[in-house]
């Protein structure tokens, strides 16, 4: 059974989220109303999955935050980011921070349990909205004057323009004549490149200002 | 506007004090050399005058209503006026040998409008006053001599200095006040959307994710209540536009999700000017409005915004039927691709390009390319 981790300010939806759940035949191993009880939390209940909101009222750290500590210490951990419409830059910062994906919080239920079900597995849930962020970001970055930062093969780029319009795998696999795990692994691979950069920009930046050792 | 006049204020009241002083040491030039004075009489009567002259136009320059540039302009005849009697007061040997530096009656009294002139209407209107009053001494003289030049070069450069200085105190506090407004607003619209989020939006979002499993009038209930979710979630994300003009295109396009539609957008504002943001929004509305009509009940919509720096791509694609091309040629002659013309004359007037991809089950899939000319030209 998945072990989920629900993390959420609002008592009714991490209630009700967590019942979803439950009923659907999941296993909610915890809730916590913000980043800093998660992060006391997680350690002791080891959940597959973490569905976690990026702004708690009670301050703290926020969900991206939340997200690169829980990665950081224990990798194993997958995180699924729950949004509200409008904070793209802070769903952009998790996803960068190792969050697996993002879905809205106006997801439906079913799409909801798919998206956990494949966040368990692994896989980077590709909504729409994701990839409009990542080609977002990959298009601000390609603007950069800075050469090291990671880019996009054309393929790549196509796979998400397609992805981010609504496309299945299986109808990008047909458009472009490649095979449905083609399809996935360039996806897969857009967000890889893109978490690996932003680890390496961290450490770079932690060297530069003296917050740890060469 | 009020914070304007509160910077402008200190600068007035140096141009007042600035008047004042001179007008005592005109006073002291008068009484100093009035025993060479041809029309001594006449020398009284211009003191008079410029004491006169001095209250009434310091009273005048002390009140933001009456500091009009008609006042400055008076201002400057007035001084004028009495700077040219000095012609009919002195002495031709007073006037014309500038060596014994027998000032003209006004002496440093006549800075007053160029001063006066700077602060109201900026750098140019202070150096042609300064000009007009250096013009007015040289002619009054009838010789140009060093010491007029130097005194041409103070007062032209005095008018300009001042009149730059006014101006960029005058575009910094205005900007400091769009900024303070800008902000307020800004800080009023999050607290309530904090307090929304957490209360409305939250229970909205409950009934739908639970409503929306049943059938019937409960389905429905739970329908209308995720609209309203989605709807008051984007109004708290979408942003005016900001004080260049400009707006966020992918900010203004998240307005129009719903159940059936899903907008993908850069984490990043994508800045367009605010009039091509409204026609891009009405092109993406009418395409849906199109999937709407055409795409049957099921059939679902995403937008992209995407920002390439010199242009920006806006594509809005259905999972409905779409139509084949010869369908849409046949169509579109007969008249019933209504949309279809609408949308290619937006983006036609825009100045943008537009390419339409459909087939039978591929769905309609429209790519508007939008270029930045403006921006490039500020580059």
């Amino acid at each position: 059974m998945i072990r989920v981790m629900v993390v959420d300010d609002h008592p009714i939806w991490r209630a009700g989220v967590a019942r979803d759940l439950v009923e659907q035949d999941f296993e909610v191993v915890a809730t916590a109303a913000d980043g800093a009880a998660a992060l006391r939390i997680v350690p002791a209940v080891t959940p597959d999955v973490v569905l976690m909101d990026l702004h708690f009222a009670s301050g703290g750290p926020s969900g991206a935050e939340t997200t690169r500590r829980i990665i950081d210490t224990w990798p194993d951990i997958r995180v699924l980011v729950l949004s509200a419409s409008g904070e793209h830059a802070d769903v952009l910062a998790a996803v960068q921070a190792g969050a697996s994906g993002y879905l809205m919080k106006s997801a439906s239920v079913e799409e909801l349990v798919t998206a956990v079900r494949r966040t368990a597995e692994g896989d980077a849930v590709f909504t729409a909205g994701l990839a409009g962020l990542l080609l977002g970001e990959y298009r601000r970055m390609a603007l950069d004057p800075r050469t090291d930062s990671p880019r996009l093969t054309d393929r790549e780029t196509e796979v998400l323009r397609q992805v981010a319009t609504g496309c299945t795998a299986r109808q990008i696999a047909e458009a472009l004549g490649i095979s449905h795990r083609t399809v996935e692994n360039h996806v897969q691979a857009t967000l890889r490149k893109l978490q690996l950069h932003n680890r390496v920009e961290l450490t770079r930046y932690a060297i530069e200002h003296g917050l740890i050792d060469q | 506007m009020p914070a304007a006049t509160d910077i402008m204020t200190p600068l007035w009241r140096g141009v007042v004090v600035l008047r004042v002083i001179t007008a005592a040491f005109a006073i002291v030039a008068i009484i100093v050399y009035h025993d060479g004075f041809v029309r001594p009489g006449l020398g009284w009567a211009v003191l008079a005058g410029i004491a006169v002259w001095t209250v009434v136009i310091c009273l005048a320059y002390s009140d933001d209503v009456t500091r009009r540039t008609s006042v400055v302009v008076i201002d400057l005849l007035v001084t004028l006026a009495l700077m040219g009697s000095s012609a009919l007061v002195l002495s031709p040997e007073q006037l014309t040998e500038v060596t014994q530096r027998t000032p003209l009656l006004t002496t440093v009294w006549a800075s007053g409008p160029v001063v006066a002139a700077a602060v109201q209407g900026g750098r140019v209107a202070g150096a042609l006053f300064g000009l007009a009053v250096s013009v007015v001494d040289i002619w009054l003289r009838g010789l140009f001599t060093i010491d007029l030049a130097r005194d041409t070069l103070l007062l032209v450069g005095t008018g300009f200095v001042l009149g730059l200085a006014a101006t960029a105190a005058r575009r910094a506090t205005e900007q400091l006040r769009r900024s303070a407004r800008a902000e307020a607003a800004t800080a009023e619209r999050e607290r309530l959307a904090r307090s929304i989020h957490d209360s409305v939006v939250q229970v909205l979002a409950r009934v739908r994710a639970r409503g929306g499993q049943l059938d019937g009038e409960a389905g429905e209930l739970a329908r209308l209540a995720g609209e309203q979710e989605i709807a008051l979630r984007c109004l708290f994300s979408a942003k005016a536009p900001d004080t260049t003009g400009e707006q966020d295109l992918a900010g203004a396009l998240r307005l129009l999700a719903g159940p059936r539609v899903e907008v993908s957008v850069p984490a990043t504002a994508v800045p367009l000017p605010a009039a091509d943001v409204e026609e891009l929004v009405a092109v993406a509305r009418e395409a849906l409005a199109n999937t709407a009509r055409h795409g049957g009940p099921g059939a679902k919509s995403w937008i992209l915004v995407e920002d390439l720096g010199t242009e920006v791509a806006l594509t809005i694609r259905d999972d409905g039927p779409g139509v084949d091309n010869g369908q849409l040629a046949d169509a579109e002659s007969a008249g019933r691709m209504g949309v279809s013309r609408s949308i290619r004359g937006r983006v036609a007037d825009l100045g943008g390009t537009l390419t339409l991809g459909t087939g039978p089950g591929r769905g309609t899939e429209w790519e508007v390319r939008l270029a930045r000319i403006q921006q490039d030209l500020l580059r």
